[in-house]
């Protein structure tokens, strides 16, 4: 009652307080966004070609393929390993009770409050050849992270991997372990009863968490900045690109990838929202 | 003997949530653990059906040492308080569930459903989610699915506890009546002791993890063995020196009998067909609690501030207030 008694007023204070979130808003995204997509779309810089075809041009440069490319591989297999991870985190952390479970619990939220370059570098400390701990070891392997694609996926991962499991966590503490408990005495063995009872009441949580780390993977910048060699077809994703490109003086191929980045984002939102209504019925 | 606990015991850090339990229970019958809530009788259930470990003791069931098999291999059925219904899954494809993991053929499944669900009156259900059933509706689906899998005991903790108050009496004969149709052995956990004392062939009274007495209905009721069971089996009072049920309480107009109490009504309560009296008497800090039928009630034509003579009935169950082990029964 309290509730639409709230939202039934309608005094100057309302209207004030609309007007005020909306220029917020106006000024802090849209605008910027906007002229982002204008950009695109009609370069300001001199002899750059506007228009929907130059703009597909600009993204089939091989460099520019090759960036969105590598990024798509990174996002994938970091988002990959985050499900697989995160799930059987999620379930270790509602599940079960051992030492060390709320050391682990703040473990996990670590990467959402550390800066990204912090984790590029610590990633670089870790394992690249020359200074690593593991760098030298993995390299007499045959095997190099930093400055591959392996260094920049695990990058990816390191920063997205909370997502999936904040998004699994509540909805597991939600449905309790009833349902599980009464599949294993129904005879159902740890695997079954994950697949047939506990993967479908978390599915939604997952799909959800899955989506908001890729959109996170897709515009990772600062970790893999660091990991990567950054260089024209050799380790440059979408994000360093547009770095690159923006700082060399050409801004339409920057504006155009940039725009890609933004679909890609808006595409997860939309998504996002229509899983939360399918979740809901 | 269906299910034999010897000497199970379980604490939850410095909480003795069981202590040295022993109890069997015979095949086929029906046995209501019964207690306060905290008292250890869900968790003996949990142990019985391998939810939960015991600290030390063992359990058998039907003479197998079950005290270290995981729950799937025990063959038990257990019915959730809260029902814990596959949310996922059609009324059908719950009760087929545990079969489905047997890996039973289709067809065998498929009939046994529609036994079971023909069993529970949820035939016309078979396609609906849970979701789309009542509370008394998804216990009945639990029980099913419990009962698929043709399991040696049938283990209920609390199966009515969240069901308001007239589906759980229709549910309560409804399980008697099933029970004595399918006879499986079953074991439910109640803190109700109507409920118990309604369904159950047996009793066993938990208190404080520990087995406070075991008995049927009628000897737990008539002959409890202290004065906690006693307490618990129903509303007690206190008439000079016994203790004894309101309703074991003679209530005269006249100093007729001799011994009897006067005392003087404080307070007449009339729930539905019975009047309880608040009397204050004499001599007693603590008001003696007389229950009795509101006929009988008129025909006496007590009011407020009347002055009555109370006696205990001849055969009722007392306990001496300063602390008999056993109780005695009034003679004439």
């Amino acid at each position: 009652m309290a509730e639409t008694s709230l939202r039934a007023r309608r005094g100057p204070v309302t209207y004030l307080l609309r007007t005020f979130v909306l220029a917020y808003l106006a000024v802090l995204v849209v605008w910027p966004l906007w002229e982002v997509a204008s950009r695109t779309f009609a370069p300001l810089e001199q002899g750059a070609e506007a228009g929907l075809g130059a703009f597909l041009e600009r993204l089939q440069d091989p460099s520019v393929t090759y960036a969105f490319g590598l990024t798509a591989t990174c996002a994938f297999w970091a988002v990959v390993i985050n499900t697989v991870f995160g799930v059987g985190i999620s379930l270790l952390l509602t599940r079960y009770r051992f030492p060390g479970r709320r050391v682990l619990s703040v473990l996990v939220d670590i990467p959402m409050s550390v800066s990204p370059v912090v984790v590029g570098l610590a990633l670089v400390l870790a394992y690249s050849s020359g200074q690593g701990w593991f760098g030298g070891v993995l390299e007499s392997a045959g095997i190099f992270i930093i400055g591959s694609t392996p260094g920049m996926i695990m990058a990816t991962a390191f920063v997205s991997l909370p997502l999936v499991i904040r998004e699994v966590v509540p909805v597991l503490e939600e449905i309790g372990t009833d349902a599980e408990l009464a599949a294993s005495s129904l005879g159902a063995n740890g695997w079954q009863t994950f697949r047939r009872i506990t993967l479908p009441s978390i599915k939604w949580a997952v799909v959800y968490g899955v989506v908001l780390s890729l959109a996170r993977s897709l515009g990772e910048f600062g970790a893999v900045k660091i990991v990567s060699p950054g260089a024209e077809l050799r380790g440059e994703t979408a994000t360093i690109l547009i770095q690159n490109r923006y700082t060399n003086f050409e801004e339409p191929t920057a504006y155009a990838a940039a725009f890609v980045l933004v679909l890609a984002s808006v595409l997860a939102l939309v998504v996002v929202s229509l899983i939360r209504k399918e979740d809901r019925s | 003997m269906s299910i034999e606990v010897r000497g199970v015991g379980k604490r939850y850090g410095d909480f003795v949530a069981l202590d040295d339990i022993n109890v069997s229970l015979p095949t086929g019958q029906l046995t209501a653990l019964l207690g306060p809530s905290g008292g250890g009788k869900s968790t003996l259930l949990r142990i019985i059906a391998g939810l939960e470990s015991a600290d030390s003791g063992s359990v058998d069931i039907e003479g197998v040492d079950a005290t270290k098999l995981p729950p799937q291999k025990r063959n038990v059925g257990f019915v959730f308080q809260h029902y814990a219904v596959f949310k996922h899954m059609t009324v059908a494809k719950n009760v087929a569930f545990g079969l489905e993991i047997r890996k039973r053929p289709k067809a065998e499944v498929k009939a046994k459903v529609a036994e079971l669900l023909e069993l529970v009156h949820l035939s016309q259900f078979a396609h609906r989610l849970p979701s789309q059933l009542s509370g008394g509706q998804r216990q009945r689906l639990a029980l099913a699915r419990a009962l698929a899998v043709e399991p040696s005991v049938l283990l209920l903790d609390e199966p009515f506890g969240a069901l308001d108050a007239q589906v759980r009496k229709e549910l309560r004969e409804w399980l008697r009546r099933l029970h004595d149709e399918v006879h499986v052995t079953t074991v439910f956990v109640t803190h109700d002791q109507e409920e118990a004392l309604e369904v159950a062939d047996e009793i066993v009274v938990i208190n404080q993890g520990r087995i406070e007495q075991i008995g049927t209905p009628d000897q737990l009721y008539d002959e409890p063995a202290n004065d906690f069971v006693m307490g618990f089996l129903g509303a007690v009072t206190r008439l000079g020196p016994l203790r004894l049920r309101p309703h074991d309480i003679e209530v005269a107009v006249s100093p007729g009998v001799p011994g009897s109490t006067p005392g003087v009504v404080q307070r007449a309560l009339r729930v539905g067909f019975e009047v309880r009296l608040t009397v204050d008497v004499p001599g007693q800090e603590e008001p003696v609690l007389v229950v009795l039928s509101r006929t009988h009630a008129r025909a006496l034509d007590l009011e407020l501030g009347s002055r009555v003579w109370l006696s205990p009935t001849t055969g009722a169950t007392a306990v001496s207030v300063l602390g008999l082990a056993r109780p005695e029964v009034v003679s004439a």
